[in-house]
């Protein structure tokens, strides 16, 4: 699972007020190379929940992302590798995604988070 | 070398040959794709998937008088556990009908019928877009590479996820395409976070079609489109006939349908949940030609099939339940074609909403 999936991941457990973003639990983390198209990942920026990203690119092992970022930073390349690679390079394989508010663990096995509920929590 | 030792090699080789392709290749639906001697139940054990079958074909026994609508999405997920394999085989990627075209491949019809569904919420590169029942995603390809928009997927069921991964991969299309495990009655995404949603002949397994409405609803940013192809029965369905009900009926159990609503409710519950809607229309009715021909053409193939299947279940290659499984495909898709023939069953019954 890459970040730019995890980045629109939400706990949906009845009851929970704010199930994003979850917290990554990693076991296993691979890279995976993708060819760089700038002009996808400018488009895709204004999409993105900065904080949540940044949080999770550190879980993953991966801390050069800026906190804060404006505009003009996208017409930096270096920028733009940056969240290239840990926006779509970075792959958790094995570990869990937690509900920020009851702590249950979403597992992610080969890659697939699986996200569905048990009874209980529906 | 002898006459007679040449003679018995040549013959024995155009046998093993003749019975490769009879095996290996013949009976697959696409070139490279998935072959007979790879069928599998899913993500259940091979000793067990006879098993499975039976209780699932007890469950759907008479799908409108199912009281546990809670135990529906875990009867779907066994029923994809036991069909998605033999799904790839014998008809290819894309688990949906299209009218078919002539002159055009089924290949070809399918993926224009899937065009026409993004076309309709009109979005292009850097749009997000859910696929609500993505199955092992041939829509999702087909729409990702023709609109360059970003698709995530969701399916219960973690098999055709796996599947649905790999395809992506081999396309060079897991840039554009994701898909997430999860039930899309409760689907793990925030509120208004999709530029647009498309649901292909997938929301026919919700117990109440509401229900995965409103879970779109919520997911969709306002302004967003959303259109849905969905198996409903017509207006020249009677339910005073025993014909048509025996049609439909056994159409659901060998569907994992809790029960196939009328074509004409089918607007009132997306406004139920907020939608607006655009517009409707079955795109089955003429001048689209017959989709359930396809299914016809499928006879022939059945018994072939059946008999490949036969014997990789004999020898324990195929898990046994996979020739009961076989069987009840192709004793359902005749009942989809009499659907299709009285035109009281319709399976792309297109519905364009609008989230205000």
């Amino acid at each position: 699972m890459r970040l730019i999936t995890h980045n629109m991941l939400s706990s949906n457990i009845k009851g929970v007020t704010n199930g994003f973003p979850l917290r990554i639990e990693a076991e296993k983390v691979v890279e995976k190379e993708v060819d760089f198209n700038p002009d996808f990942l400018r488009n895709m920026f204004s999409k993105i929940e900065w904080k949540a990203l940044t949080d999770a690119s550190k879980a993953l092992g991966y801390a050069e992302l800026p906190e804060e970022t404006e505009p003009s930073m996208l017409e930096s390349e270096l920028f733009l590798r940056k969240l290239h690679h840990a926006l779509l390079e970075l792959h958790l394989e094995e570990g869990a995604l937690v509900c920020p508010e009851t702590g249950r663990k979403f597992p992610v096995n080969k890659g697939i988070p699986n996200m569905l509920l048990h009874e209980d929590e529906v | 070398m002898d006459f007679l030792t040449l003679f018995c090699t040549a013959t024995a080789s155009i046998l093993a040959g003749g019975l490769y392709w009879f095996v290996c290749v013949l009976g697959s639906a696409e070139q490279k794709g998935k072959a007979a001697t790879q069928l599998s139940g899913g993500s259940i054990a091979h000793e067990k998937v006879q098993d499975k079958f039976k209780q699932y074909w007890t469950f759907f026994r008479r799908p409108k008088e199912i009281e546990t609508a809670e135990k529906v999405p875990a009867f779907v997920d066994t029923f994809y556990n036991l069909v998605t394999d033999i799904y790839e085989w014998g008809w290819g990627q894309s688990f949906h009908f299209s009218p078919s075209i002539p002159g055009k491949s089924h290949r070809d019809a399918t993926r224009l019928h899937e065009e026409m569904a993004v076309d309709l919420i009109n979005v292009g590169p850097g749009k997000r877009i859910l696929d609500a029942g993505c199955g092992v995603g041939g829509p999702m390809r087909a729409i990702a590479a023709h609109s360059g928009a970003n698709v995530v997927g969701i399916t219960i069921n973690e098999y055709q996820v796996k599947r649905a991964r790999l395809h992506n991969k081999k396309a060079g299309l897991d840039k554009l395409c994701e898909v997430v495990c999860g039930n899309f009655l409760q689907m793990p995404f925030e509120d208004n976070s999709f530029d647009g949603a498309y649901s292909i002949e997938a929301t026919c397994h919700a117990p109440k079609l509401e229900d995965v409405y409103g879970e779109i609803y919520r997911v969709l940013k306002p302004g967003s489109l959303y259109v849905s192809y969905e198996w409903v029965t017509t207006e020249a369905y009677n339910p005073e006939s025993a014909d048509h009900v025996e049609i439909i009926q056994e159409i659901e159990r060998g569907d994992a349908l809790p029960g196939l609503r009328s074509c004409k409710n089918i607007a009132e519950k997306a406004k139920k949940v907020g939608f607006e809607v655009i517009t409707e229309k079955d795109l089955s009715s003429p001048p689209a030609q017959p989709w359930w021909s396809r299914l016809k053409m499928g006879r022939i193939a059945y018994w072939r099939n059946h008999i490949v299947v036969t014997c990789l279940a004999w020898l324990g290659i195929a898990p046994k339940g996979v020739v009961d499984v076989h069987e009840m495909l192709f004793v359902t898709a005749d009942y989809l074609t009499r659907g299709g023939e009285t035109g009281i069953f319709t399976p792309m019954y297109m519905i364009l909403c609008r989230k205000p």
